[in-house]
């Protein structure tokens, strides 16, 4: 019996050690990844056994900068990625997929927006993320590109992620936001979305990369990878994500 | 003249996009964002230009003559887009290039020659009338130069279209468009 038993333990240990990168996070435990957002839920989707960090990519590039164990970092915006890399402290960036913005008001729409041009004629309560949040830098180049900027003396308030802005105009604290066309699904009951013309978008891309003190780095490589899957790309899709863009991919 | 087009007008048309390219566009360190969107709209709309001459050179179903007009029609857009590029990194601003879009246009849009010529001239119209309102919006001497410049090359443009599709109306005063309607208009096509 004890033979059969250390037997079978040996055969456990070998399949461990030959089976590679998953299953060496599962040996170590899940992975922490730090992620943009607006990555929220298609990472959790994906993915629902690691641990994740949600929040302004500047916030967690901070935090990354000051120690923090991660494993992986994905960012909403290349210069928090890249200014990491230059660093030392991640490897090099892949971008692994885009997005674009979008203004959503609350479904009951107090104050009667239609059009993003609207924001200059009618009075409102405008909530923006801050300037140093990647989204928070997209909405001030829309603004700039269309001629609008002077819309920013009716911002109220201005966030520390795109997920608060979200909350403040789905529950009706602000007449209009700016946000990811992602972030409006998951509240698509609460609010409506206005669409931001094409040729006034910010070039919305995401990059990925491995912590460079990451004590699972196999493993973190193993998941970028998967991000990077056609599985991980269709997760993106379905989740309202745009493909790899042209100049990158 | 010999059909639709004759030799002179066709190349009054290239010799349009031919004069923009060579325009000294000053750097505007005074520009607004207001003076500035004009550009990036007006950007956009010529590399949509630039691809709808492009695809309908590709579904061939024009004459040589008529192949010419796109093809010079698609050379001035080109320059449009180059010359309307250096104004805005010059004012410190990135340019929007193809790679940023997903053009999309109506089924059957290349079908016809008609076809053609009546979506061409959605843009060009639209372009043309943005142009007369930049002309007048902006502050800057060299900009107005570069928007009368632009708004007689798509004038150009459009009289060729206008004789391709042998039905059109040459407008005698062409409606000026603030952005907002300009915008609205080309969205579809700008994906």
């Amino acid at each position: 019996m004890r033979a059969r038993l250390l037997a079978a333990l040996a055969a456990l240990v070998a399949a461990s050690l030959a089976s590679g990168a998953t299953a060496r996070s599962t040996a170590t435990g899940p992975l922490t990844i730090y992620a943009a957002a607006s990555l929220t839920e298609v990472f959790k989707t994906l993915d629902p056994a690691q641990n994740y960090s949600f929040g302004g990519s500047n916030a967690l590039e901070t935090q990354i900068r000051n120690g923090a164990p991660a494993d992986v970092f994905a960012s909403a915006a290349p210069l928090n990625a890249e200014r990491l890399f230059k660093a030392g402290l991640v490897d090099k960036p892949v971008t692994f997929t885009a997005n674009r913005l979008a203004l959503i008001v609350p479904k009951s729409n107090p104050a009667g927006i239609t059009s993003i041009y609207d924001l200059r004629s009618k009075p409102v309560k405008l909530v923006v993320a801050a300037p140093a949040v990647p989204v928070g830098g997209y909405t001030l180049t829309v603004l700039r590109k269309m001629g609008l900027s002077s819309v920013l003396g009716k911002v109220v308030s201005r966030e520390s992620d795109v997920k608060a802005v979200t909350g403040k105009v789905a529950l009706g604290q602000a007449d209009a936001g700016f946000v990811y066309t992602t972030d409006a699904r998951p509240v698509s009951d609460q609010v409506t979305v206005i669409r931001i013309p094409a040729w006034a978008q910010p070039r919305v891309r995401y990059e990925i990369a491995v912590v460079s003190r990451s004590s699972n780095k196999a493993a973190a490589q193993a998941w970028v990878k998967r991000v990077l899957s056609a599985k991980g790309q269709t997760a993106l899709k379905n989740a309202g994500f745009l493909p790899l863009p042209k100049a990158s991919s | 003249m010999t059909g639709p087009f004759s030799r002179r007008r066709l190349l009054t048309v290239a010799a349009g996009g031919a004069a923009l390219a060579a325009l000294p566009v000053r750097p505007a360190f005074a520009a607004t964002d207001e003076e500035l969107a004009y550009a990036n709209f007006a950007v956009s709309g010529e590399l949509l230009l630039a691809d709808l001459y492009g695809k309908a050179l590709g579904a061939d179903v024009l004459t040589d003559p008529g192949r010419a007009a796109l093809r010079n029609g698609r050379r001035a857009a080109i320059q449009h887009a180059r010359a309307l590029s250096s104004l805005l990194t010059g004012a410190g601003q990135d340019a929007p290039t193809a790679q940023d879009f997903d053009f999309q246009w109506p089924e059957n849009a290349f079908a016809t020659p008609a076809a053609i010529a009546a979506t061409g001239r959605i843009v060009l119209r639209t372009m043309l009338g943005v142009y007369q309102t930049a002309l007048v919006a902006v502050s800057e001497p060299t900009y107005r130069i570069l928007y009368a410049s632009l708004a007689a090359s798509v004038g150009q443009q459009l009289g060729a279209l206008t004789a391709l599709a042998a039905s059109g109306v040459v407008q005698p005063f062409p409606v000026a468009l603030d952005l907002e309607s300009a915008s609205g208009t080309l969205e579809p096509y700008l994906g």
